[in-house]
């Protein structure tokens, strides 16, 4: 394999990687302070892709879209948050699961409703290419792995700089004392559900212009978000870095190798991974008690 | 005796009431319901017996339905050996698959079957296009020969057949509830701990569990394909991974008729309301999230406590009667 598309390979991983990352991470706060699987991120992540569309469709400028799905989908996991997980908290895991399956699937009937089956194309926002290393590379696929950084570095400081985000980070210990330091935890848990579903809806805005739009663009993604959840180990923010960062590469490599692999060899990884580590890379050992 | 028969009547009640439905139902839709009861009865034991959720069951039922559909396009004719090939199939992947899942806590396992299927779908619309076909599916029926008794190819025959092979999975579950086997499962579900200090390993209770359910899953996987002459990848597509689930809680989670009142009424209401509004996974996700909420417990699940209550009434005005009529 020659050194350019070695290059190219590895800025697409990159690129796919962030994505990934951004939506995994609503799946492993959730996970790591509610304890709830929330299969409804994948929602918010087409929610934004498609207000991404609608709004650059009517003000012709992408990144107004982008803002756009990131408040959208905030409010929709606010309201889905309020109407249904706000009942479920107490239940088990499995019944999160499979309640926050329900809404996916609805909420891809309402996207049908709206917005028909056709995929759709979006414009992506930069058209310009970079020279790195004698390969030209779209900047768009830089921009992109830049705001998932510059998300990591927020997300960070807000877990360790933020009452807020001290509080969480706690939470993910030990929920019962952190109520019983008079913190309001049921505030805690919405906010941590917005901040899940924003991410999730940005990084469906930040991917629009790579695919295309369509119904089901959730479902297409789930089985590689859970791959990443699952690697780097479920309620570890550090975990889904590191595993968003080799299922991108993976991804991207494996297809330049020979397409199929791209599919494959992330599941590969996973199951030898449980192998050796049933809880993941990063994952504790912890349960809902 | 008494009691035996009380437990097996119940089944043949179920069944005849599905048989009599036979007279005024289209056959196309009973077929439906008889294999879609066969696909959620093994859901229905994961997760209501063992105490696991898959969202993976339709990559089973794809490796049941693609097992069957390479021997009858690829190698043979008869339907049974097709059926049987398909079961052997589902019983090798789970067999194989199985150590490795059943390790896991519940919330992973949830997540690696449905990566699992995921990936089947992959692997038949893609991967293995050479031999699937890709999207455009196997078509066969015109490979089933006719056998002699029961005819497959003719779906008047093929209902007599999938009735009888709902049946004896339907008694099969009902016999290992009864067994010790049955309560382990049970045990494992509510708690393993305790289970581990009466000397059963989890692991095997689970892996059994796991390989008997998805057996069975890739049973109703062959049936379909023998029906409808014809697999396609849309069969193990993420988008219908919940159906099983939603029909095993739909009917009721664990009870025994559960799998097909709640069938009946799944592939009912599919057909009725599809005819009203295109938009099927807007109804069935939130029809998922409206049981979810209001308590979980399904069709059956209501409506058992209300008729064992109306028999056992029934029940108790007989016994009194009878203890006067031993004390004269």
């Amino acid at each position: 394999m020659d050194a350019q598309l070695l290059t190219s390979g590895v800025i697409f991983g990159l690129s796919i990687g962030s994505i990934f990352f951004l939506m995994a991470i609503g799946l492993s706060l959730c996970f790591g302070l509610m304890r709830i699987i929330s299969l409804d991120q994948m929602l918010y992540y087409s929610v934004g892709g498609y207000i991404t569309y609608s709004l650059s469709l009517a003000t012709g400028n992408v990144w107004l879209g982008v803002l756009g799905g990131l408040v959208v989908s905030g409010i929709a996991a606010l309201a889905v948050e309020r109407l249904v997980f706000r009942r479920i908290y107490e239940r088990e895991l499995t019944f999160s699961m499979i309640t926050s399956f329900g809404i996916l699937i609805g909420g891809i009937g309402v996207i049908k409703f709206f917005w028909g089956v056709v995929p759709r194309p979006v414009p992506v926002p930069i058209e310009a290419q970079i020279s790195i290393l004698g390969t030209d590379v779209p900047v768009y696929r830089l921009v992109v792995v830049g705001v998932a950084a510059l998300v990591y570095i927020g997300l960070w400081l807000f877990l360790n700089r933020t009452i807020t985000g001290k509080a969480i980070r706690a939470g993910i210990e030990d929920v019962e004392h952190v109520e019983g330091l008079g913190i309001n935890v049921s505030r805690l848990f919405t906010i941590t559900f917005i901040i899940a579903g924003s991410l999730s809806g940005l990084a469906g805005g930040l991917h629009a212009p790579l695919i295309m739009v369509d119904p089901t663009m959730g479902l297409e993604v789930l089985a590689f978000v859970f791959m990443v959840v699952i690697i780097g180990g479920l309620g570890s923010i550090k975990g889904t870095l590191v595993s968003a960062f080799i299922v991108g590469q993976v991804v991207s490599i494996g297809s330049l190798i020979y397409a199929p692999l791209a599919q494959m060899a992330p599941f590969a990884i996973m199951l030898l991974i449980l192998l050796i580590k049933p809880t993941g890379l990063y994952g504790s050992a912890l349960l809902k008690k | 005796m008494v009691k035996a028969f009380h437990w097996w009547g119940g089944i043949l009640l179920a069944f005849a009431l599905l048989a009599a439905s036979r007279l005024f139902l289209p056959l196309p839709f009973l077929n439906e319901v008889v294999i879609f009861s066969i696909y959620t009865m093994g859901c229905n034991f994961l997760l209501g017996r063992v105490g696991f959720i898959s969202f993976g069951q339709p990559a089973y039922l794809a490796v049941g339905a693609y097992a069957t559909a390479f021997y009858l396009f690829y190698f043979g004719t008869n339907p049974y050996m097709g059926i049987l090939v398909g079961v052997l199939a589902g019983a090798v992947v789970s067999g194989i698959v199985g150590p490795l899942f059943v390790r896991l806590r519940s919330d992973y396992f949830a997540l690696v079957n449905l990566a699992l299927a995921v990936i089947v779908f992959y692997l038949m619309q893609k991967v293995l296009a050479g031999i699937t076909h890709g999207d455009n599916g196997l078509w066969f029926l015109t490979n089933i020969a006719s056998t002699p008794v029961l005819d497959l190819s003719r779906p008047n025959h093929f209902f007599i057949f999938a009735f009888l092979v709902a049946l004896a999975v339907w008694a099969f579950y009902k016999y290992l509830d009864d067994t010790i086997y049955g309560a382990c499962c049970l045990a494992t579900k509510i708690n393993e701990d305790k289970l581990k200090f009466l000397g059963y390993s989890n692991y095997n209770v689970r892996l059994l569990a796991f390989v008997i359910a998805n057996t069975t899953t890739a049973l109703a996987g062959a049936m379909y394909a023998v029906y409808l002459g014809f697999v396609s990848p849309e069969m193990s597509s993420p988008s219908r991974a919940a159906d099983p689930v939603v029909v095993t809680i739909l009917g009721g989670v664990g009870t025994l008729y559960g799998p097909i009142v709640g069938a009946f009424a799944y592939t009912g209401m599919k057909d009725v309301i599809s005819k009203y509004i295109g938009n099927w996974e807007l109804f069935i996700g939130f029809l998922l999230v409206f049981i979810m909420l209001a308590g979980e417990k399904g069709i059956w699940g209501t409506l058992q406590p209300r008729l064992e209550k109306l028999f056992s009434r029934n029940k108790a005005a007989a016994q009194t009667a009878e203890n006067e009529e031993a004390k004269r």
